[in-house]
């Protein structure tokens, strides 16, 4: 690690308060990907300040609304009763990621911000990557990138957004709450991640100075029917080689409305809306489910290593929906 | 540099300690603190050697900073065992032959005591799964599962 | 969950706990990083991120400043400091002749090429990230078929004869059934969970070494060497061994590097690599490709058998495996033709990696066997069986004991084999497909010189002394109890010394010999003690024997040094151990005998019809090995061996970026090996096995057994759950899906 300062801070106003608008200022929280990447001399923050004792530890469920802070360990939120029952899909990318030390440090905050495992990434010692040196370029192309992505990439990075539990907020039009110097302000999840295009360093639309607090989504009684698949080598302790978030509004034999959401596979958090409206008025069958697997991986754009994942991502996505189909709503 | 002073329990005892920024807790505990129980695998999360509780929560000291450690409770492999007594995991462990060149097994007995008090009637599964963060390469999983489920039902017992 | 338990059956010891169990799980077992020296300074070291090429020139302006600092060490300063080491291929102690910091020369990614020395660990590596190294790069070969790569004749590199009888093409035209098929096998790295550590701590010019070590005298030798002191100025301490399957055996350049820094300083230096960095600075298992070609005859007896193999190694050294000196042997077969060539690349040099030469090359020769088996319409195990041999077919020299075909009977039981359907994809549980796999396990029983000293109180305590290594095998227990049995105390009564260079030497813990070779000189030194107490060779020792002996001695201890030569062994193999060389006898290495243990693995596969991911819920193993002294720690090793290989065949892989000859996955996030959730039902049962020759106690090495067999069940069981076959290992999703 590089030398830096230590601070705490007590509520969000402190947090915000103790940023450096012309220092490398990192709000530390559950650790797991700051400290990692500092270790590794990726992230190199001058100034740490620790919101541990910040608060936004709530989680509220009401009958049609999900509240989570955004200090909410990963274990926490996963271990809600009521939660897994309404809304499995959240509760289930929770669980399925990481291992049970790393879920009870980490925040849900900060699981949705952690950075890409690109191996080409994370290691300072390959000159090219664009992501952590802009115009560098990018090793991975040409590189070994069995894990990359094959949706929303760029000519410039083709590293994979690692989250599980994004999948489940894009999925359930879930809303962030941010804080930052200018005050709050609400946005969509779809609108939190930005693809990387030619500036693959910029991940977030957030400013520096701005915290996540919580996040929001309605919660509606057919949401129930959802799940999260989630495909890799192991059967735990791995991060995606394709994921599928799926949630089914089921009347009379035919879809209403569908949500689909992929993880492994793309740069970004990632709705699958042209897949979803291919559903609607369909009954759920092979068919339909294979055909709406296509329309989400029609746009793929594979290397190598990764050639597999528009296959596998379609499969992925065909099995979670014929899962989520022969589910009691 | 400047020296951050930390006042933390550790296994009941109140302890007090200086530590640059940059030090993890892992390295306070085996370097300042000479709890070498807690091992270095990997220092980036992946392996669970160094598994600690901090405040009841199962924590990979090597990601945490040891600065963060004030006012807070930490719980390691040497407060496991009360004196000459080991706890039934530990006793379960070397019953069942749970254990081989050993380095994983303070991590994982960590974890699994975490485990059994969320959890104190865990299915297999649910043991196989809770202990995935702690890699044990020579590798006595089923064993370790097995002294586990063993040792929980035994705690029921008592 | 598995069902079979390690109980005590014929020619087997009493199962018995862990005598170290206690102090690893209460954390106060001392691993070489735990122990502590007074005041050290820290060393991290900056390594090459080119595979191939010349250092130009070191920018240390910002590293400098870095609060702490004590020194760098570059090839600028320490250039000639390190002598050269011998390769223990020829004779030596090192597993690599590279010497990093002797020239600007680079041989490989993750070369060392600085040692950064600091008051704490933290500014340590803070400079060695702000050291800026400067080099003139090369296009380097990776792999097979990289340009740059030179292939060499193993039989030129270091005296290997490539086993072959008849006359190959005559076979394969008999043949009414072939194979001709090629196989590849990745980089696989050991990652033991502890890390390479070493803290070097001098006093006068008297050195001490903490480091985790498999050779604890040939690491002292080896170190003595490339320091250019005597030998007996160096001490290893390394008394718990946090895992090592072959990357502690041989001695790499951080240890030397670490003594040179810690003498530089007048205070000890204490170094920890980075999982990272143990990717280049320890060894690997060497990549392979095999081309095997298998005929058998209508009745299924083997016809010819050819077995072709490419091992990858550094451009320096000439490390080789060379399994066919199994292969060639295992089963009956009159036409038997093998090759192995080794290709140079720029990487850096491979070694041993549990069971180094077996699981490679067993898994192209167990593979075919199933192809063979299904076009023949016989059962594989029945393939098996009608070419089992008491007679290895290369020299004709018979097996001292083979009891693999009931290791298959008892295995297939257990497994519930007669069950099976035996077409392809015919076997189903809703979405999964399954598969059934089997394969036969080997490994040569090995034995190597070894020293001890047994001490007998007139109370009945015992304390064994030798420089042998517990590296979660289960050592200290298992050489404790031969100890108690031939001295008729308790175990609980025997404390034993083991990982110091202080003591009696004792073989490398490698190549699985340490149960037979040091039981056998500790029953050794205990004779002695019960010549002199006066009691005969078969008697047992009770209290009342052993008081009234010591009573007529009138002394208080006896003490015995021993020394053991095992069969086959030439009579310098003890001067040898004491140079911290350690001579292996046994396996296809003899002139009158073959010794191999053997066992049969099954496994059950499951693959998710649609996503093609893989799970293993079952694996069956029954093995013989001869005396079993512990069954408890045997079953430990066994069932160890079974996971690993499960690992090797579905998950390991060093991978490299080929363009640039370095390693990608150099961490436990991407370097994927089991988690618990990945393993279910993993059954191991010992079979009863009695040989009278392999040594005085009839103990066969087992450490090594469990993991061979398990690459190829795996891929008979994907075949039979799929009807492909995969050739290429590890077997991932990807290869099923398309």
């Amino acid at each position: 690690m590089r030398p830096f300062i230590f601070e705490r801070a007590t509520s969000p106003e402190s947090a915000i308060a103790a940023f450096h608008a012309d220092r490398a200022t990192s709000f530390l929280a559950g650790g797991t990907t700051l400290l990692d990447l500092m270790k590794l001399d990726v992230v190199r923050p001058e100034r740490v300040i620790d919101i541990n004792a910040l608060g936004a530890n709530e989680i509220e469920i009401s009958e049609d609304r999900l509240r989570l802070g955004a200090s909410v360990r990963m274990a926490d939120a996963e271990a809600q009763e009521e939660l897994r029952r309404r809304v499995p899909m959240l509760t289930q990318s929770l669980a399925l990621a990481a291992s049970t030390q790393l879920r009870h440090m980490a925040t849900l905050a900060g699981n949705v911000l952690q950075r890409t495992r690109c191996p080409y990434f994370r290691d300072v010692s390959w000159s090219a990557c664009n992501k952590r040196l802009p115009g560098s370029g990018c090793a991975a192309m040409a590189g070994f990138n069995r894990q990359h992505a094959v949706l929303g990439a760029s000519d410039a990075c083709i590293a994979t957004y690692p989250s599980d539990f994004a999948q489940a907020l894009i999925a359930l039009d879930a809303t962030v709450d941010v804080v930052g110097r200018r005050g709050r302000r609400q946005l969509p999840f779809a609108k939190l991640h930005v693809p990387p295009g030619r500036t693959p360093e910029v991940e977030t639309t957030l400013a520096p100075d701005e915290l996540i607090l919580g996040f929001e989504m309605p919660i509606e009684p057919w949401m129930s029917r959802s799940l999260y698949l989630k495909i890799r080598d192991r059967d735990s302790y791995e991060f995606a080689l394709a994921s599928a978030a799926v949630a089914l509004e089921v009347d009379g034999g035919a879809v209403r409305q569908a949500r689909i959401a992929l993880g492994g596979v793309a740069a970004v958090p990632w709705r699958a809306r042209e897949a979803e409206q291919a559903l609607i008025g369909r009954v759920l069958d092979e068919a339909s489910c294979q055909l709406a697997a296509d329309i989400a991986f029609a746009k793929a754009q594979p290397r190598e290593h990764n050639a597999y994942k528009p296959l596998l991502g379609r499969q992925t996505v065909a099995r979670a929906l014929l899962q989520a189909a022969a589910m009691e709503a | 540099m400047s020296a951050i002073h930390v006042t933390t329990k550790i296994n009941g005892d109140v302890v007090d300690y200086v530590c640059e920024a940059d030090e993890t807790l892992l390295d306070v505990l085996r370097n300042r603190l000479g709890l070498t129980g807690a091992k270095e695998g990997c220092s980036t999360g992946d392996c669970g050697a160094c598994s600690v509780t901090i405040d009841g929560r199962l924590t990979c000291s090597c990601l945490v900073l040891g600065a963060e450690a004030d006012g807070r409770e930490i719980g390691t492999i040497e407060g496991m065992a009360k004196g000459d007594e080991l706890h039934p995991l530990q006793r379960k462990f070397l019953e069942h032959a749970a254990l081989q060149c050993g380095i994983c097994t303070p991590g994982i007995l960590v974890a699994a005591k975490s485990l059994l008090e969320h959890n104190p009637k865990p299915t297999e599964t649910e043991v196989r799964f809770g202990l995935a963060g702690n890699l044990c390469r020579c590798t006595g999983y089923d064993k370790i599962v097995r002294a586990v489920m063993d040792a929980a039902q035994e705690m029921r017992r008592a | 969950m598995a069902i079979i338990g390690p109980v005590q059956q014929k020619n087997m010891g009493p199962p018995h706990s862990r005598i170290d169990g206690r102090a690893k799980v209460t954390g106060a077992a001392p691993y070489a990083s735990d122990f502590a020296v007074g005041r050290p300074a820290y060393a991290y070291f900056v390594t090459s991120s080119i595979a191939r090429g010349r250092i130009t020139g070191f920018d240390m302006a910002a590293a400098g400043q870095v609060p702490g600092l004590l020194d760098i060490l570059t090839y600028e300063t320490m250039r000639g400091a390190v002598k050269k080491p011998t390769f223990f291929a020829g004779g030596g102690y090192a597993g690599t002749t590279i010497r990093p910091l002797d020239g600007p020369e680079i041989f490989h990614d993750g070369q060392i090429v600085a040692v950064v020395l600091a008051d704490s660990y933290e500014s340590a590596r803070e400079a060695a990230y702000k050291v800026k190294v400067t080099c003139q790069a090369e296009q380097p070969a990776a792999t097979f078929g990289s340009a740059g790569a030179t292939t060499e004749d193993a039989a030129d590199a270091k005296g290997h004869e490539d086993p072959a009888v008849g006359d190959i093409a005559a076979g394969l035209a008999a043949a009414s059934a072939t194979v001709d098929a090629d196989y590849a096998t990745p980089t696989q790295h050991h990652n033991p969970i502890e890390l390479f550590t070493t803290t070097c701590a001098w006093t006068g010019d008297k050195l001490t070494v903490y480091e985790p070590s498999q050779i604890v005298h040939g690491l002292k030798h080896g170190v003595a060497e490339q320091l250019g002191i005597p030998p007996d100025h160096v001490r290893i301490v390394s008394p718990f061994v946090g895992g090592a399957f072959g990357s502690k055996a041989s001695v790499t350049p951080r240890t030397a590097l670490a003594a040179i820094a810690a003498r530089c300083l007048g205070r000890p230096v204490k170094l920890v690599l980075t999982r990272e960095q143990g990717f280049s600075v320890a060894t690997y298992r060497a990549e392979t490709r095999h081309h095997l070609r298998l005929g058998a005859d209508a009745d299924g007896k083997f016809t010819a058998l050819s077995h072709e193999a490419w091992e990858v190694t550094s451009r320096p050294d000439s490390y080789l495996v060379a399994g066919t000196d199994t292969t060639a042997r295992l089963y009956a077969c009159p036409n038997v033709f093998t090759k192995v060539h080794l290709v140079h690349v720029d990487r850096n040099t491979p070694g041993f990696m549990r069971s180094p030469p077996e699981v490679p090359y067993l898994f192209p020769l167990e593979c075919a066997i199933d192809e063979v088996a299904e076009k023949l319409g016989l059962d594989p195990i029945e393939l098996r069986r009608r070419n089992d041999t008491m007679k290895e077919p290369i020299g004709g020299l018979p097996y001292t004991s083979r009891s693999l075909m009931e290791c298959f009977d008892q295995a297939a039981e257990s497994f519930g084999w007669a069950r099976r359907s035996a077409a392809p994809a015919s076997m189903r549980d809703g979405d999964w497909l399954i598969g059934w796999g089997c394969a036969s396990t080997c490994y040569p029983t090995a034995l190597a010189p070894a020293t001890a000293r047994v001490i007998l109180w007139k109370d009945g305590r015992v304390k064994v002394e030798t420089a042998a290594h517990d590296l979660g095998t289960g050592a200290y227990t298992a050489l404790a109890q031969v100890a108690a049995e031939r001295l008729g105390v308790p175990v609980g009564q025997v404390t034993i010394a083991l990982g110091d260079s202080d003591l009696p030497p004792s073989p490398v813990a490698g190549g699985s010999i340490t149960t037979a070779s040091v039981s056998s000189v500790i029953a050794k030194a205990c004779d002695a003690i019960r010549a002199k107490l006066g009691v005969n060779d078969s008697a047992l020792i009770d209290p009342g024997i052993r008081v009234a002996g010591f009573e007529r001695l009138g002394v208080a201890l006896v003490q015995e040094y021993a020394e053991f030569a095992p069969h086959g062994a030439k009579p310098e193999g003890i001067d040898k151990l004491y140079a911290g060389l350690s001579t292996l006898k046994g396996g296809a290495m003899l002139e009158d005998r073959i010794q191999y243990a053997f066992g049969a693995e099954f496994v059950e596969v499951r693959i998710h019809a649609r996503t093609r991911e893989i799970r293993v819920p079952r694996v069956h193993g029954a093995f013989a090995a001869g005396r079993i002294v512990n069954p408890k720690t045997a079953h430990s090793q066994l069932m160890g061996g079974l996971i690993w290989g499960v690992s090797s065949a579905l998950h390991e892989a060093t991978e490299m970026d080929l363009g640039t000859a370095r390693y990608i996955n150099d961490n436990f996030a991407d370097y994927l090996v089991p988690v618990n959730a990945d393993i279910e039902d993993v059954s191991v049962i010992l079979v009863p096995e009695r040989d009278t020759q392999v040594n005085p106690l009839g103990i066969k090495g087992l450490g090594e057994l469990g993991n061979v067999g398990t690459n190829a069940a795996v891929a008979n069981a994907v075949y039979h759950a799929t009807g492909r076959r995969i050739r290429e290992l590890p077997i991932r999703l990807e290869k099923l899906l398309a």
